[in-house]
């Protein structure tokens, strides 16, 4: 195991769950409190286990709900630095953006109570602004809202949408975003649910073509917000791809780049290649980590893509596909890893 | 080296038991009245194999058709779901490439002395026996 689990971890994806639902209705007022059921994606439950069956809280209560127990089986197991806590609210398939918008407070005020509260004597948790973005005002209200909080390191929405994210009508939330520091995480869920669209060509049969194309969505939104111009309007303003898989960067970039050539005429605000302004704007969570046979050919993509500058380590603790700090990755040279474990999310998150 | 488990009682039919011998966790289970063991460590990220769950199998079949067997016999990673033929310690995606180690197990007449308030008495009886 040399080598293979050295060093302090900052882990970008890890879940949080209510004990009940009623804790979450706890936080809201009429006519929502009566009106919210929870209810997760929809359609495309894992077939086999949705979260690791070593999970379960030995105390009782759902996987993922029991603070003390997430911080032996994790944060202790693996000498966790910092976990970034990304709740799953599900808000954004819903029609009524007053409902949507309600979902995510509530949601941030018992995030905000427990795990980034009382639970966190130490502020080893840091956490995630949930918002609806059906209503990009209300969205940006929301974020303002915590602004200044010293727990909540980050915006984050679900990869599902009605628009790919560099589109105008988002920018509210991209303005408050910049002015308070907070960088929006994106993380698969609500895509092809409700109000938003599928990202494939009609609705995949199975969970094993729906779960291997979540990157879809993911690189549709990067090149939407890299060609509308998101980050020459909005300079200071940083985005997280989160769970959206990796390896298939280099080579969504390289088209890109091959296509501003010609193609900068249509998009004038572009000022640079495209790929370049990833450093500067844009991180990407390292699970579900693809592994070829040939360990050296994922060395060869960290390389191609500056793994060393923009990807940050998850474990996605503790549904199904965890990535083990221990075995996820194959043997990186020391300066790599600690980049990837710590380091970047490190300065990133100011943490 | 040879280590008693339990009275082949106790571990029924579709139950299984994870034990430490030598300093490794071994599951030792009852598949259909014939006993296996596997390390509890699975090859892919060093999950607990044996903590998962106990199950068939979709066989092999044409597009569009399906086939359940070998019920019971196959163990799924508790983490990603790898399937692992219990009889085998095979993996079920890659049987030749990606195992779990197995042990020997066997049922021995055990015999053994028991103090019923005076008397001694003698008792006979089968026991899980795993041979690291």
């Amino acid at each position: 195991m040399a080598s293979l689990s050295r060093g302090p971890i900052i882990d970008c994806d890890v879940h949080p769950t209510p004990r009940s639902m009623d804790e979450i209705r706890s936080y809201m007022k009429q006519p929502w409190k009566d009106r919210y059921s929870g209810g997760g994606r929809g359609f495309y439950g894992n077939p086999l286990h949705g979260a690791r069956l070593d999970a379960k809280p030995p105390n009782g209560g759902p996987i993922g709900s029991d603070p003390e127990f997430v911080r032996q089986q994790l944060i202790e197991e693996y000498g966790h630095k910092h976990a970034i806590l990304l709740p799953r609210a599900f808000c954004n398939l819903h029609p009524d953006p007053d409902f949507a918008s309600a979902i995510a407070a509530a949601f941030n005020d018992w995030l905000a109570d427990t795990w980034l509260g009382k639970h966190n004597p130490d502020g080893v948790f840091k956490g995630s602004i949930t918002i609806a973005h059906q209503d990009p005002q209300a969205a940006a209200k929301e974020i303002e809202r915590w602004a200044g909080h010293p727990h909540f390191v980050q915006v984050m929405t679900d990869s599902g949408a009605r628009a790919p994210f560099g589109q105008r009508q988002y920018y509210p939330i991209y303005e408050a975003c910049e002015k308070y520091g907070l960088p929006l995480a994106i993380h698969p869920g609500t895509d092809g649910m409700g109000i938003n669209i599928q990202p494939t060509p009609g609705y995949p049969t199975h969970y094993i073509e729906w779960h291997t194309c979540l990157s879809l969505g993911f690189q549709s939104h990067l090149v939407s917000f890299l060609t509308e111009g998101v980050f020459e309007k909005f300079p200071n303003f940083k985005v997280v791809l989160t769970e959206g898989g990796v390896a298939w960067l280099p080579a969504l970039m390289w088209r890109l780049d091959a296509e501003y050539k010609a193609l900068r005429y249509e998009v004038p605000w572009v000022k640079r290649k495209p790929s370049e302004y990833l450093k500067d704007h844009v991180r990407i969570t390292s699970q579900p980590l693809e592994r070829p046979d040939n360990d050296e050919h994922l060395l060869q993509v960290l390389e191609m893509m500056d793994a060393e500058n923009i990807l940050m380590f998850a474990s996605d603790y503790p549904h199904w596909d965890f990535d083990s700090p221990k075995l996820a990755f194959p043997k990186l040279p020391d300066a790599l890893r600690n980049r990837i474990f710590y380091e970047n999310a490190k300065q990133f998150y100011n943490l | 080296m040879r280590h008693e488990i339990c009275y082949v009682k106790d571990l029924p039919m579709g139950a299984n038991k994870i034990m430490t011998l030598e300093g490794r966790s071994v599951g030792v289970f009852n598949v259909n009245g014939e006993f296996y063991a596997l390390k509890n460590s699975c090859p892919h990220q060093g999950a607990p194999l044996c903590v998962g769950t106990v199950t068939g199998m979709t066989l092999p079949s044409k597009p569009g058709e399906y086939l359940y067997g070998k019920e019971g016999e196959i163990v799924r990673c508790p983490w990603h779901g790898w399937e692992f033929d219990i009889l085998t310690g095979k993996s079920i995606y890659d049987p030749h490439k990606c195992l779990v180690k197995t042990y020997d197990v066997a049922v021995e007449k055990v015999e053994e002395e028991i103090a019923v308030e005076t008397y001694k008495v003698k008792v006979e009886e089968e026991k899980v026996i795993v041979y690291i």
